[in-house]
C-alpha cells in the first residue's frame, strides 16, 4: 500500500534521476576515480594515491589562483548583488512601459554570449585610446592598461562580471518584489514610514529567501569563473592567467592543466579540491541561513 | 504642500537620471559592436572611435560575406535545435522532479535532492571528459543526441524550479486532489500554470545558455555538419585569423541575434506570469 | 574502489547494450578521410586551393573522400586530445610543433618514420632540414611533416619614421642603430614598439637579437632550461630601455595594428600574417610601411623567432592513406602553388627556391628571417612544455620592465625558476 501510494513519485522523479545519474554522478565519481591516478585520457590510470592533491596544494599556481578567487568573490558577489537590488528596486519604481523598457534594456548584456562580451571590453579597456581611456583623457589623466597592469586588472573583471551578471539577478530579485503583498507596504505607509524605511523593514527581509538564493549561486559560479578572465587575458592552453598570472583562477589552471598538458587525473583533483572549497562556503551559507532563520 | 510636492520632483528627476544613465551603460558597449560591424573595414578606432554607424553599406556587405563564405545559416539552425531541444527537456525533466521535490514527502527525497545540490558544485571541467567518453561510447559523437541529452539533468534547472514551486499553496493540491484529479492532473493543471515564470525565465536562462555553451560541442561535435555557432565563430576569434577585427565583430553580433530576440519576444510572458503571481500574493 | 569500478563497469554495459543498437549502420563503405587545419586555411581563397589539392588527391583515389574541417588553434588542440581519448582522431591534422609531446603521449600522432623511408628521396631533399628535425626527436623516430611556418618580421612604418627624422632608405643594421631610431620616435611624439614583454614569443623575438637557438628552449634530459643567465640579462636590459618607448600594447593585440595602420606605431615585430591587414590599410588609406630582418646584436645576425606548423597521421586502419595525402599535400608542386597564392613561407625548400616563389618579396625576406631566427621551443617532441614555463618567462620580463629587479638578478632568479617548473 505504502508503495503504491509512493511511486507515481519515483516515476516522476525518475527521468530527471536516470539522466543525472548517468551523466552527471556517473562523470563526477569516475572524475573522483581519475583523481587518485595518473591520466592522460588514453593509457591506463596509474594509481598515485594523493600524489595530485599534494602537487596541485604545493605548487605555486595554487596559491595565487586561490588568493585571487578569494579576492573576486569577495568584491564581486556582494557588490553584483547589491547592484542587482538597486536595479530591481529603481525598475520597480517605474510603471508600465518604461518599467518594461528599462528591465529589458538592464537584461540585455546577459543574453550576450562571453565571448562577445570579452571581445567588446578588451576593446574598451584598450590602453591609449580604448574607449575607457579616452575618457580618461579628457580629463587629462595618463592612460591604464587595464588588462595589463596588476594593480587594475582583477578590478576590470569584476566590471565586465558585474555588467553581465546584475541583470541577471536583477530579473529574480524583480519576481520576488511582485511576491510580496501590497498590503504590508500598506499597513506601513499608515504607520508613518517613509520610502527608505519601507525598503529596510519591509523590502529586503521579504526578499531574504530570493537574495539567498541569489547570493548562494551567485558564490557558486563566481568560484568556478572560468571563460570571463580567459578570454580578458587572451589565454590559450600553454599560456593563461594574464601578466603576472593577476588574472589566473582554478577552473583555468585545471583546463590547462587538463587539455594543454594531458595531466587529466591532475585536473580532476584540483576540481575536487575547488569543489571542496565550494562546498564548505555553501555550508556556511546554509548554517548562516538557518541562525538568521530566514526562509 | 509645496514642499512635498517638490520633494517628489526631485526624487523623480534623479530617478529618471539614473535609470538613464544605467541604460547608457548597459546598452552603450553593445550599441558600439554594431558601430564597429557598420563601418569601414580596416579603419584604426584611433581615426574613427565608432561612436555611431558611419557605413551601413560596409555593414550589409560584412554580413553577405560571412553568410555566403561560412556555413553560419546551417550553424544557426543547428544552434537553435540544440537550444530547443535542450529547453523542451530541461523544463519537463526538472518540473517533474521539482513538482515532486518541492511538494511532497517520500523516502530518499533529501538525500536525493542534496546529491543533486552537490553537483551543481562540482566545476563542468572535471566531468566534461568522462561525460565525453560515455557520450563516445555510446555512438553519439558528432550526433544532435551527443549534444542535448547530456545536460538535460540541469541541477540548476531543479533548484531554481524547487525554489519556485514550494510558493504552490499546499491547500490548492489537497483540494485538488478531493476533486478526484490524479498525481499528473495535479501537476499538469495546479502546479504547472502557477510556475509559469519561473518556467519561462529558466527557458531563456538554458536558452542562453545553451547557445553560449562552447567546450561542449566542441569536443563533442568535430564534423562541421554540427558545428554550433558558437563553433563558428570560434574560427573567426582565433589569434591567427586572416580575419580583419570587423568580421570577428560581424560574426558575434549574428551569434548574438538570436538570444537577443529569444528575450524580447519572451519577456512579455515573463511580465504576464510576474503580474500573476503578484496579483495573487 | 572495488564499487566505484563495479559502477563503471555496470555503466560500460549499458553503454554497450547501446552501442550494438547502433552498430548496424557501419557497413563497408568508401573511406573518409578527416582532415583538420587551422581556422586560416578554412576560409577564403586557402580554403579554395586546399580543396583543390583534396580533388587531385581524390582524383586519383577513388572511393577516398576527404573533409576538411578548420578549426581555431586551441580548438584543434583540445579535439585532438579528445578524440585520442575517446578513438576518433581525425585522420590527417595540422597543429604546432610545440604540443607535438602530448600528441605522441596521448597517441595521436603516428611514428611516420618507416612510411617516409618508403618515399623516394627527391621527395626527401625537398624538405627544410631544419624543420625537418623539429619532427625528429630520435633519428628513427618521425611524427610529423614540417607543413606551413615563419620566421618573424620586422615591419617599419615609414611615414613614423620619417616624421621622427630616421632615415628609412637602409633598415637599422644592429639593435644599437635600431634602438637609437626607437628613441627618436619617441622623442617626435610617436610610439617605438610594442610592450614586447607582453606575449612569450615577442619576448623570444628579443631574446634572439642577442642569444640563438643554443641558448634558448629545453634540455629535456636534465629537465632544465637552456636560457643562458648573461644573454638573459642583457636582453631584460633591452625591455627596461624599450619600456619607455612602447605603447603598451602587445604584439598580438588588434589595437597594435590600428595603431601601426593609423601612424602612431614605427615597428611591430610579428610574423607574416598581418601583412595582409596592412596591405590593405596601404591600399585604403595610404599607409607606408616595409618588412625587414630584425637586427641583431651584431650586423649580419638577426633576431626573431621562427616555428614550424606541422601536418601529423594518426594511428589506425586509414594511416597508411592518410600519410599519403599528407605527403601530397607537403611536396613542393603544391607547396610552391600555396606559397604563391598566400605569398607565405613554408617549410619545403625545394618550393622557396622556385624562382617564381623565390621573387615575392614577403617569402624572399621570410626565407632569410627564417634561417637567421631562432626556434621558438625547440626541441620539439622532448616533453610538454608545462605552462608555468611560459608564464615564468612573462612574468619576469614584464617584473623587470617595471623596475621590481635588475636585469641580472632577474636573469638568475628566471632561470632557477624556469628550472624548478621544468623539475615539476
Amino acid at each position: 500500500m505504502p508503495l503504491r501510494r509512493l511511486l507515481p513519485h519515483y516515476l516522476m522523479i525518475a527521468p530527471f534521476m536516470i539522466l543525472f545519474a548517468v551523466f552527471f554522478l556517473y562523470p563526477i565519481l569516475s572524475g573522483l576515480y581519475y583523481s587518485f591516478h595518473a591520466w592522460n585520457g588514453v593509457t591506463k590510470p596509474e594509481y598515485l594515491g594523493f600524489a595530485n592533491y599534494q602537487k596541485i596544494v604545493l605548487s605555486r599556481d595554487f596559491a595565487t589562483a586561490m588568493r585571487n578567487l578569494l579576492t573576486y568573490v569577495a568584491i564581486t558577489v556582494p557588490l553584483g548583488v547589491l547592484v542587482a537590488l538597486g536595479l530591481a528596486l529603481l525598475v520597480d519604481s517605474f510603471v508600465g512601459r518604461w518599467a518594461n523598457f528599462f528591465r529589458n534594456a538592464y537584461f540585455m548584456p546577459v543574453v550576450l554570449p562571453a565571448f562577445l562580451a570579452a571581445t567588446i571590453w578588451r576593446w574598451i579597456y584598450a590602453p591609449n585610446f580604448g574607449l575607457l581611456n579616452m575618457i580618461i583623457g579628457w580629463f587629462g589623466a595618463q592612460s591604464i592598461n587595464f588588462l595589463n597592469d596588476t594593480g587594475t586588472m582583477l578590478y576590470a573583471l569584476i566590471a565586465v562580471d558585474v555588467w553581465v551578471s546584475a541583470g541577471f539577478n536583477m530579473i529574480i530579485i524583480l519576481a520576488g518584489l511582485k511576491e510580496i503583498p501590497a498590503e504590508l507596504y500598506e499597513a506601513a505607509r499608515l504607520d508613518g514610514a517613509n520610502k527608505r524605511q519601507q525598503i529596510v523593514h519591509i523590502t529586503i527581509p521579504m526578499l531574504g529567501p530570493v537574495l539567498f538564493f541569489v547570493v548562494t549561486y551567485g558564490l557558486i559560479s563566481a568560484m568556478q569563473v572560468f571563460d570571463k578572465p580567459w578570454l580578458l587575458t587572451g589565454s590559450s592552453f600553454t599560456s593563461y592567467g594574464g601578466r603576472r598570472n593577476a588574472l589566473l583562477f582554478p577552473v583555468m589552471d585545471m583546463m590547462g592543466r587538463a587539455f594543454g598538458g594531458v595531466r587529466f587525473g591532475e585536473a580532476a583533483a584540483y576540481g575536487f579540491l575547488l569543489t571542496l572549497a565550494i562546498v564548505l562556503l555553501t555550508a556556511a551559507m546554509f548554517g548562516l541561513r538557518r541562525l538568521k532563520g530566514w526562509a | 504642500m509645496t514642499a512635498q510636492f517638490s520633494r517628489i520632483s526631485v526624487w523623480t528627476v534623479l530617478k529618471w537620471a539614473l535609470a538613464l544613465v544605467v541604460t547608457a551603460i548597459a546598452l552603450f558597449p553593445i550599441w558600439w559592436m554594431i558601430n564597429v560591424v557598420f563601418s569601414l573595414p580596416g579603419e584604426p578606432v584611433s581615426i574613427n572611435p565608432r561612436l555611431w554607424p558611419t557605413s551601413i553599406p560596409a555593414g550589409v556587405e560584412k554580413i553577405r560575406l560571412i553568410f555566403t563564405e561560412t556555413d553560419y545559416l546551417h550553424a544557426y539552425c543547428i544552434s537553435l535545435l540544440y537550444a530547443l531541444l535542450t529547453i523542451a527537456g530541461v523544463l519537463l525533466i526538472g518540473s517533474l522532479a521539482a513538482f515532486e521535490f518541492a511538494l511532497f514527502e517520500f523516502p530518499g527525497r533529501g538525500l536525493l535532492f542534496g546529491v543533486v545540490m552537490l553537483s551543481l558544485m562540482v566545476p563542468t571541467a572535471v566531468t566534461i571528459i568522462p561525460t565525453y567518453l560515455l557520450t563516445s561510447q555510446l555512438g553519439w559523437l558528432n550526433t544532435m543526441r551527443g549534444l542535448v541529452v547530456p545536460g538535460l539533468a540541469s541541477a540548476f534547472g531543479l533548484f531554481m524550479l524547487v525554489q519556485f514551486m514550494r510558493a504552490v499553496p499546499k491547500d490548492m493540491i489537497e483540494a485538488a486532489r478531493l476533486d478526484g484529479a490524479s498525481h499528473v492532473q495535479i501537476y499538469w493543471h495546479v502546479a504547472l500554470p502557477l510556475c509559469r515564470n519561473a518556467l519561462v525565465t529558466l527557458a531563456i536562462l538554458t536558452f542562453m545558455q545553451t547557445w553560449g555553451n562552447y567546450m561542449w560541442p566542441l569536443i563533442v561535435g568535430t564534423k562541421p555538419a554540427i558545428y554550433t555557432v558558437g563553433q563558428v565563430v570560434g574560427l573567426f576569434n582565433s589569434p591567427l585569423s586572416h580575419q580583419t577585427v570587423d568580421m570577428v565583430m560581424t560574426a558575434n553580433l549574428l551569434a548574438a541575434i538570436p538570444p537577443l530576440l529569444f528575450f524580447l519576444i519572451f519577456q512579455r510572458k515573463i511580465v504576464e506570469g510576474i503580474a500573476m503571481s503578484g496579483t495573487k500574493g | 574502489m572495488s564499487t566505484l569500478s563495479k559502477f563503471r563497469f555496470g555503466l560500460a554495459g549499458l553503454a554497450a547494450l547501446a552501442a550494438i543498437g547502433t552498430a548496424g549502420r557501419a557497413a563497408a563503405e568508401d573511406v573518409t578521410l578527416q582532415y583538420w587545419v587551422y581556422s586560416d586555411f578554412g576560409e577564403g581563397d586557402a580554403l579554395r586551393l586546399q580543396q583543390e589539392f583534396i580533388k587531385e588527391f581524390t582524383a586519383k583515389h577513388p572511393g577516398v573522400t576527404i573533409d576538411i574541417v578548420a578549426k581555431g588553434d586551441d580548438d584543434l588542440t583540445a579535439g585532438q586530445v579528445a578524440g585520442a581519448a575517446s578513438g576518433n582522431l581525425p585522420d590527417v591534422f595540422m597543429n604546432a610543433q610545440s604540443v607535438g609531446a602530448q600528441l605522441v603521449e596521448v597517441r595521436a600522432l603516428d611514428n611516420i618514420y618507416s612510411k617516409w623511408m618508403a618515399m623516394p628521396e627527391s621527395f626527401r631533399a625537398q624538405f627544410d632540414q631544419d624543420a625537418l628535425k623539429g619532427c625528429m626527436p630520435k633519428p628513427d623516430e618521425l611524427y610529423c611533416l614540417p607543413y606551413t611556418g615563419f620566421g618573424s618580421l620586422l615591419f617599419r612604418n615609414l611615414t613614423v619614421l620619417e616624421k621622427a627624422g630616421v632615415d628609412t632608405s637602409k633598415p637599422p643594421a644592429t639593435w644599437d642603430e635600431w634602438f637609437a631610431q626607437m628613441k627618436k620616435v619617441k622623442d617626435a611624439g610617436m610610439y617605438a614598439i610594442p610592450d614586447e614583454t607582453l606575449v612569450f614569443n615577442s619576448i623570444a623575438e628579443i631574446y634572439a637579437t642577442s642569444g640563438s637557438t643554443e641558448s634558448w628552449g629545453f634540455d629535456w634530459a636534465n629537465k632544465k632550461t637552456k636560457i643562458d643567465p648573461a644573454i638573459m640579462a642583457k636582453v631584460l636590459k633591452k625591455f627596461v630601455d624599450m619600456k619607455p618607448l612602447s605603447s603598451g600594447t602587445s604584439r598580438n593585440d588588434q589595437a597594435t595594428k590600428d595603431l601601426f595602420i593609423s601612424n602612431q606605431l614605427a615597428f611591430h615585430t610579428v610574423g607574416p600574417w598581418v601583412n595582409p591587414t596592412y596591405e590593405e590599410a596601404a591600399k585604403a588609406s595610404g599607409l607606408k610601411y616595409d618588412f625587414t630582418l630584425i637586427p641583431g646584436d651584431e650586423p649580419g645576425k638577426t633576431g626573431g623567432i621562427r616555428s614550424y606548423e606541422m601536418v601529423g597521421v594518426a594511428p589506425g586502419p586509414h594511416a597508411d592513406l592518410a600519410f599519403e595525402f599528407a605527403a601530397y599535400l607537403t611536396e613542393k608542386a603544391q607547396m610552391a602553388r600555396w606559397a604563391k597564392l598566400l605569398s607565405r613561407y613554408n617549410a619545403n625548400a625545394a618550393a622557396m627556391a622556385d624562382p617564381e616563389v623565390a621573387a615575392l618579396p614577403l617569402i624572399k625576406v621570410s626565407v632569410d628571417a627564417a634561417h637567421g631566427a631562432m626556434d621558438v621551443a625547440a626541441p620539439y617532441f622532448g616533453g610538454s612544455v608545462p605552462s608555468c614555463y611560459n608564464s615564468e618567462v612573462i612574468d619576469m620580463a614584464s617584473a623587470t620592465a617595471d623596475g621590481q629587479h635588475t636585469p641580472e638578478e632577474g636573469a638568475k632568479e628566471l632561470v632557477s625558476q624556469l628550472n624548478d617548473c621544468l623539475a615539476q
